[in-house]
């Protein structure tokens, strides 16, 4: 866990679970090593599976705070290269508050930005995350 | 004559030290970057969708069909009449051989084919045995039917023989599923075809155990066009992972329109090859994945494409092992020598490239020497002509 978490340069508001800011009252711990975006309102927290390197498939468990928030959409791009993925993943609920995007794959290495749209209380919310692919 | 003596022996130490192996200070992050393009051989990884893959006698049958001219409907050419292993499943021609006249695209090589994701210059192919339907069909190629193959083979009691023992049943009814049939043997073999390691891999594995005296013995022109490769002039961004490929498609400024002589038009690369990616039933979508194509991963990247303007002329990124034996270079198989290959990067028309598209390439305007370096690294990539020409050994998982 440590490995990939190392190779990630992590930035633009966004920290690895130990350095997040404490959570709100009904949220619940992230899990450790899992990489969180939070605004006022809206947390979530991600992990890869298997873990981020380049041009390989995966997968994220994405956790959203409140559970009642929906998922509608997870894209990344690589805004210095204007261009995206040239894959759309496919999102499922899990559980309460608890969502699965496949279908990912980096292809480049370099800084990808993130992007999970969520709908809170008929609000989209959109959290953007930095993430620097070795 | 004391000073004469002097001075030859300092000119003669001084060619000693310029000759002595030396390795270049390479930072960290190149030696990750390095350590990135390797080990290898990678392990192998079979394809759920192909049930063949790993099956000695499928191997043997899939290495047999590919020299066997029945499978064009004329008898004239096998598949390794293109694919000619002697210059590395290439044919050295700037375009393949048409049955009237040139068609458009380079030969690409087979070498380490299986670990490619997509298939041809546009990926129209998700599949290794999809991909060997391609020229089998194709009226350009080999220009057989359906029907007329699979009469062909139930025809000829070498080939239902071969086909039975490769699969362990009988012949279907089916047309189709014979033909498959064919080409997943046909891959099978080919998922044998694994590059031998080369001077690279030497290097990159000596540095990956601190022995610097080995490492040293790697050239060093070649060790700096190895830094210029995954620094300044950013070639791994997209040659990427042990295989020198990340799997993808880009436009690197090569122009798309085909020449009258080759039918004309425009040649849209993975613009052409994702549509017909989406009408094909010949998919890890389709009927005839071996496996559970709601676990297979790769199926889920088939299902899960997108298709953007950008894509409209751009090409596979292609791995870079023995490149050596393999030219002529590009999908249209325009520049002759590797040295023209660098030329291309070092003076990129940027202009060439989508005013809106990606931002990636930019004109490296290499020095003589750099551009010396760089070919340098690229030829390490490749063994002699006589290890690469070795048939390749037949592993089975």
């Amino acid at each position: 866990m440590k490995a990939w978490l190392a190779a990630l340069g992590l930035a633009g508001g966004v920290a690895a679970a130990q350095m997040a800011p404490p959570p709100a009252a009904d949220c619940p711990a992230p899990e450790a090593g899992a990489a969180v975006i939070e605004q006022p309102g809206l947390r979530a927290t991600w992990r890869a599976e298997p873990a981020l390197a380049v041009s390989r498939p995966f997968a994220l468990r994405i956790t959203l705070c409140p559970a009642r928030a929906e998922l509608l959409r997870v894209d990344a791009t690589m805004p210095e290269h204007r261009h995206g993925m040239n894959y759309r993943p496919r999102l499922q609920a899990t559980g309460p508050g608890a969502w699965t995007a496949d279908g990912l794959l980096w292809h480049m290495p370099g800084r990808w930005e993130l992007l999970l749209v969520a709908r809170v209380d008929g609000q989209e919310r959109r959290l953007v995350q930095s993430v620097t692919l070795r | 004559m004391r000073r004469a003596a002097i001075g030859l022996l300092l000119a003669a130490a001084g060619a000693v030290a310029a000759a002595a192996p030396r390795l270049l200070d390479f930072s960290a992050d190149e030696r990750a970057a390095i350590q990135s393009h390797g080990p290898w051989p990678p392990p192998p990884v079979r394809d759920p969708a192909n049930a063949l893959e790993g099956r000695p006698e499928a191997v043997a049958f899939g290495r047999r069909l590919f020299h066997d001219r029945r499978l064009s409907a004329d008898g004239r050419v096998a598949c390794a009449s293109c694919h000619v292993p002697a210059t590395g499943f290439s044919d050295r021609r700037p375009t393949a051989r048409a049955r009237q006249g040139e068609g458009p695209r380079n030969t690409p090589t087979l070498w380490d084919v299986a670990q490619q994701r997509w298939f041809g210059w546009g990926g129209a192919t998700d599949s290794l045995w999809a991909a060997s339907m391609v020229p089998l069909l194709a009226t350009g190629e080999m220009a057989h039917t359906v029907p007329a193959l699979a009469a062909r083979v139930r025809a000829a009691p070498d080939l239902a023989a071969g086909w039975r023992r490769a699969h362990g049943r009988e012949i279907p009814a089916d047309d189709e599923a014979v033909v498959v049939g064919l080409a997943k043997a046909l891959a099978a073999w080919q998922a044998t075809l694994v590059s031998p390691r080369t001077a690279f891999d030497d290097f990159r594995d000596a540095l990956a155990r601190g022995d610097t005296q080995a490492a040293a013995q790697y050239p060093l022109a070649a060790q700096r066009g190895l830094r210029l490769f995954v620094g300044e002039a950013r070639c791994s961004v997209c040659h990427s992972g042990p295989r020198f490929s990340n799997g993808e498609f880009g436009d690197v400024g090569v122009p798309f329109f085909v020449p009258a002589a080759q039918g004309g038009g425009v040649d849209s690369g993975r613009h052409a090859g994702l549509l017909a990616l989406q009408r094909s039933r010949l998919t890890r979508l389709g009927p005839h994945h071996d496996g559970d194509a709601a676990a297979d991963p790769r199926a889920l990247l088939t299902r899960q494409l997108t298709m953007e303007p950008r894509h409209f002329g751009e090409f596979r990124v292609p791995g870079l092992r023995q490149l050596v034996h393999t030219a002529p270079y590009w999908h249209d198989g325009s520049a002759a020598t590797l040295g023209a290959v660098v030329r291309h990067y070092s003076l990129l028309d940027e202009d060439r490239l989508h005013a809106d598209g990606e931002r990636i390439l930019r004109r490296l305007n290499l020095s003589p020497r750099q551009a010396a370096d760089l070919e340098a690294f690229l030829r390490t990539l490749s063994t002699p002509a006589q290890r690469a020409m070795a048939s390749p050994s037949t592993h089975t998982r």
